[in-house]
């Protein structure tokens, strides 16, 4: 079998598998934890169109999270509005709030940029918290927004069960890794690549570097924003704490890290890797050593930023290709 | 009208040791050019070796710095030794080592959660503390005392840092290697002693600001976390590197934190310090005190 | 056809006058030199033609059109291209990824970039290393890249700096072969430069700065032979023979 044939069949594989998991896996505890899983790598993934491609770090991406879900929510309690429009329109708004902050930001030093985005982060959450209405808008500060789980159903994105939902985060999971693709194959790709690297170099070759990484920026926010939207949708329940938390931001940030920035299947990899140790040493060594998943946590940050800078993916991927080798037949002609 | 003066005092004391707070962070990143985003978490140290010394020995809070110091200091040294430095020798022709943030922030996840861990989440604070709400009453204002000797811990700390980095040879060697790290390697300076002293020294003052917190701040191991993000916007308003600008600064700090709630929630006074912090950042990212480097 | 024209360029950094009163010209399919003691201000020259930083004062033209206030990319777009003194390639990715990044200057689809990129490379012999890591070539390949890349975004005007630098005698040789090629290819050349066999090989004519200001203008000859340059610069064995 040659290897184009192979990678087909194993993709196919994987997606049957992974639409056909609930209906073996009934428990409604474990597909809350792989809704989570599909949840963060869908993050990570977005997350990595600015802090991949574009070579930057931002530290506030949970703002973007925040405003998908406070606008869907707000829209829906006091309008009636789907939250599917609210998607579309929570999006919009984090795509605008993300390049103003993006046209300062940019242009600063790594360490600043990072600290500027925190400093959004925060300020937007303690905005929120001390706002019980903005316009006509009620947002209730610190006490957070409950959605009642009346009138369930596709149309308003609620459900009793956990299978509906798992569905439409993986079909967005999926979604936004082909969107990641498509974009690394194409010159937005090429150009985010370069004016991450070198910028004065990419300049001279005709990127308008700021340019693009705004646009990187706007996508990376709108996707954000949507995954907001969807965990409004599965807690039913959103407080500033919770949805712009300094926390998510910094947690998405260093999957993205540890699997390995700037690649594709980097960011996935690292939500499947580190989610599970998370859940994993919360449930079972929870009341006995609290933390622990933290301690794990930094301690696989610093390692993997020693030996691996460029994640975990890199190891992992050469060891899938020489997997392939093995396994198909004229393994160089193809590529 | 008096509350303003009396808060305005307090506050520029409060406000002096978040400069101490502040002053470790400003030297690292002055020199290493790195946000040591651990900072917080080597503050709650200082405070839990401070807090220790002082519990098992009895003694005033301000003697256990005999202990405190050295500790703190060799904490730091062999912390960027171990972990720090081989980030820093891989990176060593990027010129914005952005890995050394992400090390330092686990590091933070790996303190905190580590003393997490083994001391429990009690808030703990020292018994017989001689310092425990004492006041000073000058002309119907109350002046706290604890601070009161906080703030002159802020002034000499900040005064000794920079009569070390100006006189002393290994002082020398230091702000050369701010400069200029490759001159200055050029020149027959170890450039990596220089940062493991760097980082000795923030460190030691992260603990001396920790032994001023001690007689009136709860002691948890999340406690660094507060300090570590005013912290940086501390070290960018008052300027990178600059002593007087992070004790400057975090008088500015210390002000609006304590006259702000006269006016607003301490909420809304939380919101204006990350407004003037992004103000900064966009107008003047030196700072206010700072020096345009081109690194 | 003017290609370039420099007229009383001023550059100013603080206190320090970088250019001063700099003017000069280039016609199309010339190559032109442009030399003088380290800090006489050549690379800010280039930076304020190539849209690095603008000029203090003075006007530059490109096929007659201002330029003072343009970016980098909208002049490379224009046919304006630049190498740097120090290499920078794009360390982490292939020579053939560098190279397409040059080529999407005037297309939006990927193939497009690519095939201008493989048809750079073949032509500046960095084709069998096309798939090799940029960060891994030696530094005459770097510098090969650099021109590659820059080729690569179809350039009337080329700005080298420096790109001699660091190369050994031959391969100084086969650099001066291959300007001299896509001279000859219609790309017009602007070159920094310290090594004075490849100088006086490949420019017709030369511009000499000092502190900032033009001493010396002419035929390689000319200047080889003018006592202010000798003065200034060059020493005894370029003297007059």
């Amino acid at each position: 079998m040659t290897r184009e044939n192979f990678q087909k069949l194993s993709a196919a594989l994987l997606l049957i598998v992974s639409f056909g998991l609930p209906l073996v896996l009934r428990s409604p505890t474990y597909l809350h934890i792989l809704i989570l899983l599909y949840l963060y790598a869908y993050l990570t993934t977005s997350w990595n169109l600015v802090g991949g491609f574009a070579g930057v770090l931002p530290l506030g991406h949970a703002a973007f999270f925040g405003i998908g879900a406070y606008t869907s929510t707000v829209l829906f309690l006091q309008y009636g509005i789907s939250p599917w429009i609210g998607m579309v329109l929570g999006g919009i708004m984090a795509s605008i709030v993300g390049v103003i902050i993006g046209l300062p930001t940019f242009k600063m030093r790594g360490a600043y940029f990072a600290l500027a985005t925190i400093a959004f982060g925060e300020g937007m959450r303690v905005m929120v918290e001390n706002i019980d209405y903005l316009g006509p808008f009620n947002l209730n500060g610190p006490r957070g927004l409950q959605i009642p789980p009346l009138n369930v159903g596709l149309a308003n994105l609620m459900f009793v069960n956990k299978e509906p939902y798992y569905y439409i985060i993986l079909i967005m999971l999926i979604a936004v890794l082909m969107l990641t693709y498509t974009i690394s194959c194409s010159k937005l790709g090429y150009y985010l690549n370069a004016g991450g690297e070198e910028p004065e170099a990419a300049k001279a070759l005709g990127v308008n570097v700021a340019r693009c990484k705004l646009i990187a920026m706007a996508m990376s926010s709108f996707l954000t924003a949507l995954a907001g939207v969807f965990y409004a949708q599965l807690t039913l329940f959103i407080h500033p704490k919770s949805v712009i938390s300094l926390d998510l931001s910094f947690e998405i940030a260093f999957i993205a890290l540890i699997g390995g920035r700037g690649s594709i299947a980097g960011p996935v990899l690292g939500a499947l890797l580190l989610r599970p140790v998370s859940d994993f040493s919360r449930i079972y060594f929870g009341h006995i050593l609290p933390g622990l998943h933290l301690i794990i946590f930094g301690t696989v940050l610093i390692l993997v930023m020693i030996f691996q800078p460029r994640g975990l993916q890199e190891p992992l991927t050469k060891a899938y290709h020489r997997l392939l080798d093995r396994l198909t037949e004229n393994p160089t002609e193809k590529e | 009208m008096w509350f303003i003066v009396e808060d305005l005092i307090n506050g520029i004391l409060m406000g002096a040791i978040y400069g101490l707070t502040a002053l470790g962070l400003t030297v690292i990143f002055g020199v290493l050019k790195v946000i040591n985003f651990a900072h917080g978490s080597l503050l709650m140290v200082g405070m839990f070796v401070a807090y220790w010394a002082v519990t098992l020995s009895g003694l005033h809070p301000y003697l256990a710095l005999i202990l405190v110091i050295p500790f703190m200091f060799f904490f730091g040294y062999y912390l960027q030794d171990i972990v720090i430095k081989p980030i820093f020798k891989a990176e060593k022709d990027v010129r914005e080592p952005i890995t050394v943030i992400i090390v330092t922030t686990g590091l933070w996840y790996i303190l905190d959660n580590l003393t997490l861990l083994i001391f429990g989440p009690q808030y703990r604070n020292i018994q017989d503390n001689p310092l425990r709400g004492k006041m000073l009453e000058i002309g119907g204002m109350f002046i706290s005392v604890p601070k009161l000797w906080g703030f002159s811990a802020a002034i000499l700390t900040a005064l000794a840092i920079y009569w070390f980095l100006q006189r002393t040879r290994m002082g020398r060697a230091i702000r050369a290697t701010s400069l200029d790290r490759d001159a200055a390697s050029l020149m027959g300076i170890k450039q990596y002693k220089v940062y493991n002293i760097a980082f000795g020294i923030g460190t030691a003052a992260a603990g001396i600001a920790g032994v001023t917190l001690v007689p009136f701040y709860n002691v948890f191991p999340s406690v660094g976390v507060l300090f570590d993000i005013k912290g940086f916007i501390i070290v960018v308003l008052g300027g990178l590197g600059s002593i007087s600008g992070a004790i400057l600064g975090g008088m500015i700090i210390g002000v609006i934190e304590s006259v702000g709630p006269q006016f607003m929630t301490a909420t809304w006074t939380e919101g204006i310090v990350y407004a003037l912090f992004l103000l900064v950042l966009f107008v003047k990212p030196s700072g206010l005190f700072g020096v345009r480097y081109d690194w | 056809m003017k290609i370039l024209e420099v007229k009383n360029l001023v550059k100013n950094f603080g206190g320090l006058r970088a250019v001063d009163d700099l003017s000069l010209t280039i016609e199309e399919g010339q190559i032109l030199g442009l030399i003088g003691p380290n800090g006489a201000g050549k690379s800010t020259a280039f930076n304020c033609i190539a849209g690095v930083y603008p000029p203090s004062d003075g006007e530059v033209y490109f096929f007659g059109e201002k330029i003072n206030n343009h970016n980098p990319w909208d002049l490379c777009k224009k046919g304006l291209a630049r190498t740097f003194q120090i290499v920078k390639p794009f360390a982490s990715k292939t020579v053939l990824y560098n190279v397409t990044v040059g080529g999407y200057v005037h297309t939006e689809k990927r193939a497009k970039a690519e095939e201008k990129a493989l048809e750079v490379l073949k032509y500046i012999d960095l084709y069998d290393k096309k798939d090799m890591k940029a960060g891994k070539l030696t530094i005459a390949d770097r510098k090969r890249l650099e021109i590659a890349r820059a080729l690569a975004t179809g350039p009337k005007l080329l700005l080298l700096d420096e790109v001699m630098a660091g190369l050994r005698p031959t391969e100084v040789d086969k650099m001066v072969e291959i300007i001299k090629d896509l001279r000859d290819n219609g790309i017009t050349f602007f070159v920094i430069e310290h090594i004075m066999r490849a100088i006086m090989a490949l420019s017709d004519r030369i511009v000499v700065i000092h502190y900032g200001q033009k001493i010396s203008e002419g035929r390689p000859e000319e200047i080889a032979s003018d006592e202010r340059v000798i003065k200034a610069y060059l020493g005894e064995e370029y003297g007059v023979s």
